[in-house]
């Protein structure tokens, strides 16, 4: 029992961080209408500031954590430029073809340039294996809380800018029509770009809590994690914000349990085994394509 | 054409082409403050077309548009929004997965500062948005839809509210009842421009009219003159037929 509750806990930390993740790539994909399977490289980039700037100031997380945000922000924003003629002219799989380009430069830059290409790892003071709670044999550590509280926080957040502001309304107006949204008087461009700053945040958040959760990052977790995103999107349903966040949940705990009782490496296969199933059985995914 | 300070919409001459096809060829239209003005003409003679442009949404290939003595030719759909002219689209463009409430509010995207007169102004129109407020836009019926859509242009208080074809499939008695509610707009001093293929409705309520046929303006005059027109009644007003 005890080590079942521990790997849903962990599976519940890991899952929320791919909740996030979803929710970044699924407002791209809705407001900016690309494919952005680059969003997660992007992630895992910002985990190396984190990392840098960690090291550069004697692990102020003070520094590190807004850096990381800013430099998500700043990447994320910069790509809009290059995506943006593809996604006036809907052009979808093009968008995904150069998300994939990009995927390869931020990959190569991160396996020829970043320490060298040698995993980094981030320090105690970040990933927080302390216990913060303790319940007879079962310990949730100060960075599993964290990182669960947090994702919880950085949705909330995010659901409030969608459904309670205009520039929420704005997004959501252009996700479902984009020619509606235009004769309303929403300035479609800066939206846009608003919408990658919106995921840009939402990326570096998670970098931070992907740095708790995994202590350490690597040139090929980019690739890891972009695929582990684009089959949880398909998995919920492509653009279902809720079905995402539910999806990468199912898959944290999928991938938590597994660890735990099967040999460590078939958790991605569990994992990616279930998404197959529902893309085969139900080809919209588990909660439909809905905004 | 003199230029008065009345005027609210002053197009000269305005063209839009299709590629090769020209849709609108140099039409020119006067709209004055409070007007209550419609666009007759069959399917394709181009009055959604103007619509799209004036609005910014096609990009005028010649001419100009002059709203509130401003040239607003070329300037992103956004900005001439924001300048106030709202617009109900053909089929309504209502946003059927969001509720009334955030399509309404939509509405008011460049006129946030007074949001709650507004809103309680438009309820004022049409209760029965007020009523299902929470629910999503798709749930209504198709009169209900119009209903929103004029009230979400309305929210962004227009100084010209262009609609076009509010009448499209919905029954004669809601035509009547939405006809009515404009009629009670222009009354309070709404300046408005309407496009209708229900020609025998749109000279009924509008005071003037400009006839389309294939991109231009091929009459115009005020509604009880181009009743009695030979032409107007042969090709829209067909012998007795009640539409």
């Amino acid at each position: 029992m005890e080590g079942f509750l521990a790997q849903s806990i962990n599976g519940l930390a890991l899952g929320s961080i791919y909740g996030l993740l979803v929710t970044g790539f699924n407002l791209l994909l809705l407001v900016g209408g690309i494919i952005p399977f680059v969003y997660p490289f992007v992630v895992v980039i910002c985990m190396y500031v984190t990392w840098a700037v960690m090291g550069a100031t004697g692990e102020s997380l003070l520094l590190a954590i807004p850096a990381t945000i800013l430099s998500a922000t700043v990447l994320t924003v910069l790509m809009e430029p290059l995506f943006r003629p593809l996604a006036k002219r809907k052009a979808e799989a093009q968008t995904f073809v150069m998300a994939v380009g990009l995927s390869m430069i931020l990959t190569h830059i991160m396996a020829l340039h970043l320490n060298h290409g040698f995993p980094v790892s981030f320090s105690a003071s970040l990933v927080g294996r302390e216990a913060a709670i303790k319940l007879g044999l079962v310990v949730v550590s100060r960075g599993q809380l964290l990182t669960f509280l947090g994702t919880i926080a950085a949705v909330v957040a995010f659901m409030y800018l969608l459904y309670r502001t205009m520039p929420g309304r704005a997004f959501r107006s252009m996700a479902q029509n984009p020619l509606v949204a235009r004769l309303l008087g929403i300035p479609i461009n800066r939206s846009a770009v608003a919408s990658y700053g919106v995921a840009g945040v939402l990326g570096g958040v998670t970098a931070v809590f992907l740095a708790m959760a995994l202590g350490t990052a690597y040139p090929i977790l980019g690739e890891n994690l972009a695929l582990k995103t684009l089959a949880v999107a398909l998995f919920a349903g492509m653009g279902n914000l809720r079905g995402g966040l539910i999806c990468g949940l199912i898959l944290g705990m999928a991938e938590g349990l597994a660890t735990g009782y099967i040999a460590g490496l078939w958790s991605n296969a569990v994992a990616f085994g279930m998404i197959m199933v529902v893309v085969i059985l139900r080809p919209k995914g588990l909660f439909g394509v809905k905004f | 054409m003199e230029q008065t300070k009345d005027e609210v919409l002053s197009v000269k001459d305005l063209s839009f082409a299709y590629g090769m096809v020209s849709a609108l060829r140099q039409v020119s239209m006067e709209i004055r403050r409070g007007e209550f003005v419609a666009l007759i003409g069959a399917n394709g003679a181009g009055k959604s077309t103007f619509m799209a442009t004036v609005l910014g949404i096609n990009r005028a290939s010649g001419g100009s548009v002059c709203f509130m003595g401003e040239k607003i030719t070329h300037r992103p759909t956004d900005r001439i929004v924001a300048s106030g002219i709202c617009l109900c689209p053909e089929g309504r463009g209502i946003l059927p997965e969001m509720n009334i409430m955030d399509n309404l509010l939509l509405g008011a995207y460049h006129n946030r500062s007074n949001i709650d007169q507004s809103l309680s102004r438009v309820f004022r129109i049409f209760p029965i948005l007020a009523e299902r407020k929470g629910q999503s836009a798709g749930t209504l019926s198709g009169g209900q839809q119009q209903m929103l859509s004029i009230g979400r242009a309305l929210m962004g208080i227009p100084k010209l509210l262009m609609l076009d074809e509010p009448s499209l499939g919905l029954a004669p008695l809601l035509v009547r009842e939405i006809l009515e509610i404009l009629h009670g707009l222009a009354r309070d001093g709404q300046t408005i421009l309407l496009a209708e293929q229900n020609v025998r409705k749109a000279l009924q309520y509008a005071s003037r009219a400009y006839v389309f046929e294939t991109g231009k303006i091929v009459l115009a005059g005020p509604s009880e003159d181009l009743m009695k027109n030979e032409a107007v009644i042969e090709a829209y007003l067909g012998g007795s037929a009640e539409v």
